[in-house]
């Protein structure tokens, strides 16, 4: 039985793929030849609710669809989890900080004037 | 005011500011970062129960010159029965400050895994596998990478960072962030975190969180360069850094990228053996002071 993680992963896969919104029991018949519950199918589309990556209409049965594409959902989830790193706050540690215009430039410098920094370090 | 009361508020002042900002502005802590990040933590323990000890020997003055004599005098129900108010404001300080660390201490701990948990949830429905097991690849053209510690850790990639590296760049990357989790250098992190956050009054406590901070970075470059190579991590750095988009940046000197790619490239040479264990030795003390001039003195 997957995770309800990978569950998540599979329906926004879905729901990003198309234009169209989707009921649960077509999303569930696209899944997985359509073993699953529907009350599971319910549920992750619960949870995905409430991160905000999924929104429904009022029709009956509800259909649902991605409330932006998967490039955006990426872009807003990117830019609120490095938020929480931007006051240092051992949340998450970055593999670099924020960089300054000026060392942004230094560092250009670096990779410009020192060409032994290019050469791999064996052969 | 006892003797070993006076040596804990001096002891408390020297760990508040002179000695943070000494050992901030020294070199040698980029040629051996575990010896200074052993240092650091020292720095902030040594400090916490001097800050908590200097008043607390104080306001037990009325019932005995130092902790033991007082705790005696207090059990066996002897001393003055009748102490002055500043006796017991120094009590209600010492308990007050004991609170406040211990409670920030407990409160970020909550907070921040409440926030990993979420972050990691985000990061699980838009991210897709990596090519290395450990990673997950989320679909952004900044070259972002960082990992997420805690019980179920995390390394994230963005896909501009993977398109714009090459192969062994990635690779030491990945090595960098997977030293952050098997190190554990969040656990280093957490306390100055906290200490800063319920004391941010004290100038020390920002100090020491940037300098931990830093040396955790170097420390996670160290191990990496094992297996990447130093040239080839310097050379990530310098690349990932020089492809950030700038934010808010007013500052003109060279930031902790540039060091770090610089040092890389520069290989220091190790501390001489007796510079670190004279290094260590200070911790070791730092340690024990305050702890002996509560336990021991004046018995």
């Amino acid at each position: 039985m997957a995770s309800l993680g990978e569950l998540e992963r599979s329906i926004m896969e879905r729901l990003w793929s198309t234009t169209s919104a989707l009921s649960a029991p077509e999303l569930r018949d696209t899944l997985r030849d359509g073993e699953l519950a529907l009350t599971t199918i319910y549920t992750v589309l619960a949870r995905l609710e409430d991160k905000g990556f999924v929104e429904h209409d009022e029709s009956r049965p509800r259909r649902f669809r991605a409330s932006a594409s998967r490039a955006e959902h990426a872009a807003s989830v990117m830019s609120d989890v490095l938020a929480h790193a931007s006051d240092r706050d051992a949340v998450l540690t970055r593999f670099i900080d924020t960089v300054s215009a000026e060392e942004a430039r230094l560092l250009r410098r670096l990779l410009r004037t020192r060409p032994e920094v290019l050469k791999p370090d064996k052969g | 005011m006892s003797a070993v009361a006076a040596a804990l508020a001096v002891l408390a002042a020297l760990l508040a500011w002179p000695v943070p900002a000494l050992l901030r502005r020294a070199r040698w802590p980029q040629r051996d970062p575990v010896v200074a990040l052993l240092l650091w933590q020292s720095i902030g323990l040594s400090g916490g129960l001097s800050l908590i000890g200097a008043p607390l020997v104080y306001g037990l003055t009325p019932w005995g010159a130092s902790f033991p004599a007082a705790m005696r005098a207090l059990l066996t129900g002897t001393g003055d029965a009748d102490p002055g108010l500043r006796y017991l404001v120094a009590l209600v300080l010492a308990a007050a400050i004991a609170v406040r660390l211990l409670s920030v201490l407990l409160r970020s701990t909550v907070t921040i895994a409440r926030v990993r948990a979420r972050q990691r949830g985000l990061l699980a429905t838009v991210a897709s596998p990596g090519t290395d097991p450990r990673t997950l690849l989320v679909d952004v053209a900044d070259l972002v990478a960082f990992c997420i510690p805690g019980d179920r850790p995390m390394i994230v990639l963005s896909e501009g960072l993977v398109s714009e590296l090459d192969e062994a760049e990635t690779a030491a990357v990945i090595a960098h962030e997977n030293a952050h989790l098997t190190e554990r250098h969040h656990l280093y992190l957490l306390p100055f975190v906290a200490w800063r956050q319920a004391l941010p009054w004290l100038p020390g406590t920002n100090l020491a969180h940037t300098a931990v901070h830093d040396l955790v970075e170097m420390h996670a470059d160290d191990v990496a360069a094992r297996t990447a190579g130093r040239r080839t991590l310097a050379h990530a750095l310098a690349r990932t850094g020089a492809a950030a988009v700038p934010r808010g940046s007013l500052a003109v000197h060279a930031g902790p990228t540039t060091t770090r790619a610089t040092r890389l490239l520069q290989d220091p040479r190790p501390l001489p053996p007796r510079v670190r264990l004279m290094m260590l030795a200070s911790a070791a003390a730092l340690l024990l002071a305050p702890t002996g001039l509560l336990l021991l003195a004046g018995k």
